[in-house]
């Protein structure tokens, strides 16, 4: 597998060239974009033909490492640039680079006329290398190095539109809270080498010492872990900066916060099953953070008017439900949803984008409506919003099914009716949107000029429409007829807790129906109130979900606000006044002292300086006295 | 008789460095100096005796000769130091002070 | 012998108090030209017949004259002399700076044990010094010659007059 190397290995060399390309360009002021597009594309091509070929080559029961150099070895820490190749890592690396390069190829269109091109291609590379590193990391550290670089990257793509201020807040809100959540993760990744470290650091020799490490530094270092997915998977309480982020241009969204970066949490949970699947305590918490996050979210999305902030809530909800998934200890489920979501979610993005360019760069769902001749667009935008409501036979009906099996047989029955009501919420939301932007207006109403999307934007919009559909039946269950080949597939890069529930086929059809029972709820009020002309009241009630919960607010005051006035506080009072004054007092005393105590000593007479050669001979001679 | 020798030698050699501390007569001063001189003279012509060797005698010789030539130089400087400051005080001599 | 020495010291350290605590410089010479005759009283003492002739010679006869005839010429007047009071107490405050030091020599002078190796029949004379300093210390010889002629060239040119043009 001489050839693994190359995968994260070309975007990252694309991003490099292209931003010394970019440079160079901008000093000679030559910017073709069909040039920097050639380009950017050859790298995520390599790197998803390559992860096609890396998928087949994979032997599921069998886990390779293939280490490239040595990166560091300081006393017992051992550490290589290496990638492990196992079940996991290889869907991963397979949707992450397909994707990747269908939205590098959406984007080529998408930000044509946009002064800073080849810089959003060099960053985009950047990111799709920074991910494909932490995807086939080996061990711990490199996946940090990974986590960092999507981290660093998301930053940079959010800010990219850097002459507004607000753009560069958000990118900045972003990269501190991620921030806030990588603490988390490397506290958690220090005790867990202080606790098996020597045995070697990487995920194989983990995974076999695990049993090693005392219970209670395996809550330490899971619960850390988790703190540092709740940054980057943009859960509770760290989830504010994600709805921020769609300042971003959209494919940004669709790539970093729908189906790559934010998914590296539930990533890294999975990768870690052998911590997790022995302390489902943790394993609650995370499932409570999960649900509450999902509901939360969808409440919030259910009164927001931008077209991008629904979809970034929605993104917090469905990353709710994975966690949900995870957090009871269904690796695999969790992770189907990971991939049917990357689809339909990249796809509602993708076609929000292409809704956005058709309307020059409109954002308002109010301002959209009876986009319904849009036929390229409606129809895939109908299909993903099909599936994440989970409608059957989409994509999301599977995978959201599947979690809310396994969180009603892990008998959390509290967290199946908050998952079932949010699924309510979801439907509800995501088709307000859907008949707002489609329909909603008179038939007469018609936008001043409708720029129909090229056809790059449109193809990508086909093919991840073909994955909505058909993504899910990877995963089909045993009572239609399939055998989850998705979680076979997974089974051996996994470690499942002790007592993994079990279910009878008649509770499963029972939960299906009221899985979707309740989704159709949702779209039945949805259709009822916008599919004509909606109108929203605004109660007390509204108002306050209008303004996200005021958890931003809270924020601001708790954190924002007091580390302001505690720096003002040490800026203004510790450096100026106290600080100050030492230094003051020091150097004049030191001239005071020196100006007294020097100009007496050395006062030019000679007899003095006499003086002062007797007493140190005096002296010497006294020491000398011990050896007479 | 050598460790009465050596004796006044050492006391010659004290009262000098304490010439040269209390006094201000650059002459005086000057003498100290010589009175150092000659202690140490003193000191080395008794080992001469004591040990039998003709080397002490030599160094004394050298050291006169150095105070000869010292002498010499420090009186012709103290001729242009009284010309200068018209007083024989070694303390209006501070110009290296601070 | 012991008279002799006795004698000695007691004039060569009365000498020395004496240049201490004299205010006109020319009594202090006088009083150091004491010391040094009784110093060499020393070397002939300690059977060192050349030293004590070159001690008259170079130290009461050309230093001390060179000096006093500085001191004249300055023509020092009793009013114009330097007021240095409580001599005394400086004095014993020196004593006391040196203590330790004094100590220190004092206790290895009186620890000493004199040899006393028996002197050889031309010791102390010009021959035997001479043969000395011109083979064991022949190179010092040669630098101190340079050292005179370094000082006399010195004297000369720091007390010229200053140049018309200067």
């Amino acid at each position: 597998m001489s050839y693994l190397l190359f995968i994260p290995l070309m975007p990252l060399l694309g991003g490099m060239i292209i931003s010394i390309l970019y440079i160079l360009g901008l000093k000679y002021n030559m910017k073709s974009e069909k040039f920097f597009g050639k380009i950017a594309l050859i790298g995520p091509f390599i790197s998803a033909v390559l992860g096609i070929k890396l998928f087949l080559d994979t032997n599921a029961n069998e886990a390779v490492t293939h280490v490239v150099f040595e990166w560091m070895r300081v006393d017992e820490l051992a550490l290589n640039l290496g990638f492990y190749v196992d079940s996991l890592s290889s869907l991963m690396v397979l949707f992450v680079t397909f994707i990747g390069f269908l939205i590098h190829l959406y984007s080529t269109k998408y930000m044509s006329k946009d002064k800073g091109y080849g810089k959003f291609f060099a960053y985009m590379n950047l990111f799709l290398g920074s991910m494909l590193i932490l995807v086939l990391a080996d061990n711990p550290a490199l996946m940090f190095v990974g986590w960092e670089g999507v981290g660093a990257c998301s930053y940079l793509l959010i800010a990219f539109y850097y002459g507004d201020s607000e753009n560069v807040k958000a990118g900045n809100k972003a990269f501190i809270m991620n921030r806030v959540g990588d603490f988390g993760f490397v506290v958690g990744m220090m005790i867990l080498f202080f606790a098996v470290g020597v045995f070697g650091f990487d995920f194989a020799s983990l995974k076999a010492n695990a049993h090693l490490i005392p219970i209670e530094l395996v809550y330490i270092i899971t619960f850390a872990l988790f703190i540092g997915a709740t940054g980057k998977s943009a859960q509770l309480p760290l989830y504010t900066w994600l709805p921020d982020a769609m300042a971003g241009p959209t494919p940004v969204s669709a790539l970093i916060h729908a189906a790559t970066m934010v998914t590296a949490g539930i990533y890294m949970v999975a990768r870690f099953s052998f911590l997790y699947s022995s302390v489902p305590a943790i394993g609650e918490m995370i499932a409570y953070i999960g649900a509450f996050t999902a509901l939360i979210a969808a409440i919030i999305a259910l009164r927001q008017n931008d077209i991008k902030k629904i979809l970034a809530y929605s993104t917090v909800s469905q990353l709710g439900y994975m966690f949900v998934a995870v957090g009871v200890g269904a690796y695999s489920t969790g992770l189907f949803h990971v991939f049917t979501h990357a689809f339909f979610k990249a796809l509602l993005f993708l076609g929000a984008g292409a809704v956005i360019y058709a309307l020059h760069h409109e954002q308002n769902i109010w301002k959209m409506g009876n986009l319904k001749k849009l036929k390229i667009v409606y129809i895939p935008m109908l299909i993903a919003t099909l599936a994440i409501s989970g409608i059957p036979p989409f994509a999301g009906f599977f995978s959201k099914d599947e979690v809310l099996l396994y969180t009603f047989a892990s008998g959390h029955t509290g967290l199946y009716i908050i998952l079932l009501f949010t699924a309510c919420l979801t439907a509800y939301y995501m088709f307000r949107l859907f008949f707002v932007v489609f329909h909603g207006k008179d038939e007469s109403f018609t936008h001043k000029h409708i720029e129909k999307p090229p056809f790059e934007m449109s193809i990508v919009l086909q093919i991840l429409m073909l994955g909505a559909i058909f993504a899910g039946f990877l995963g089909l269950p045993e009572i239609f007829g399939g055998d989850n080949e998705f979680a076979v597939w997974l089974q051996a890069s996994l470690t499942y807790p002790v007592n993994m529930p079990h279910v009878s086929h008649a509770t499963e059809l029972k939960l299906m129906f009221f899985g979707v029972l309740s989704s159709s709820i949702g779209i039945f009020i949805a259709y009822k109130k916008f599919y004509r002309y909606g109108e929203q009241k605004s109660s007390l009630f509204m108002k306050f979900i209008e303004r996200k919960l005021f958890v931003d607010e809270l924020y601001s005051v708790v954190f924002v606000k007091t580390t302001k006035h505690f720096s003002r506080f040490l800026w203004e009072f510790i450096d100026n006044i106290v600080i100050n004054k030492i230094v003051d007092y020091s150097s004049y005393s030191f001239a005071f002292f020196s100006k007294r105590v020097g100009s007496f000593i050395q006062n030019g007479y000679i007899r003095f300086y006499l003086v002062y050669m007797i007493i140190a001979i005096s002296l010497m001679a006294m020491f000398l006295e011990k050896f007479v | 008789m050598v460790n009465e020798i050596l004796f006044v030698a050492v006391v010659l050699f004290l009262i000098g460095i304490i010439g040269v501390l209390i006094r201000r007569n650059i002459f005086t001063v000057f003498m100290s100096i010589e009175l150092m001189l000659n202690a140490g003279n003193l000191s080395f012509i008794a080992f001469s005796k004591d040990l039998a060797l003709n080397s002490g005698s030599s160094i004394a010789m050298i050291v006169m000769a150095v105070a000869a030539a010292e002498a010499a130089f420090g009186l012709a400087i103290a001729l242009l130091i009284y010309k200068h400051k018209n007083s024989l005080d070694i303390d209006l001599l501070n110009l290296i002070k601070g | 012998m012991e008279f002799f020495t006795i004698a000695f010291s007691v004039l060569a350290i009365g000498g020395a108090i004496g240049l201490l605590f004299f205010k006109h410089p020319l009594h202090g010479a006088m009083s150091f030209l004491v010391t040094l005759l009784s110093v060499a009283g020393f070397y002939a003492l300690l059977s060192n017949k050349f030293l004590f002739i070159l001690q008259i010679i170079i130290y009461a006869g050309a230093i001390m004259v060179l000096i006093m005839f500085v001191i004249m010429f300055l023509n020092v007047r009793e009013k114009e002399l330097i007021d240095e009071n409580f001599l005394v107490n400086k004095f014993i405050l020196g004593a006391l700076l040196l203590a330790p030091f004094a100590y220190l020599l004092f206790s290895s002078v009186a620890n000493y044990t004199p040899q006393n190796i028996a002197l050889a029949e031309d010791f102390g004379t010009i021959q035997s010094i001479g043969l000395n300093l011109f083979t064991e210390w022949m190179f010092t010889f040669e630098l101190i010659s340079i050292l005179l002629l370094g000082a006399v060239v010195g004297a000369v040119v720091v007390a010229q007059k200053e140049s018309k043009n200067g």
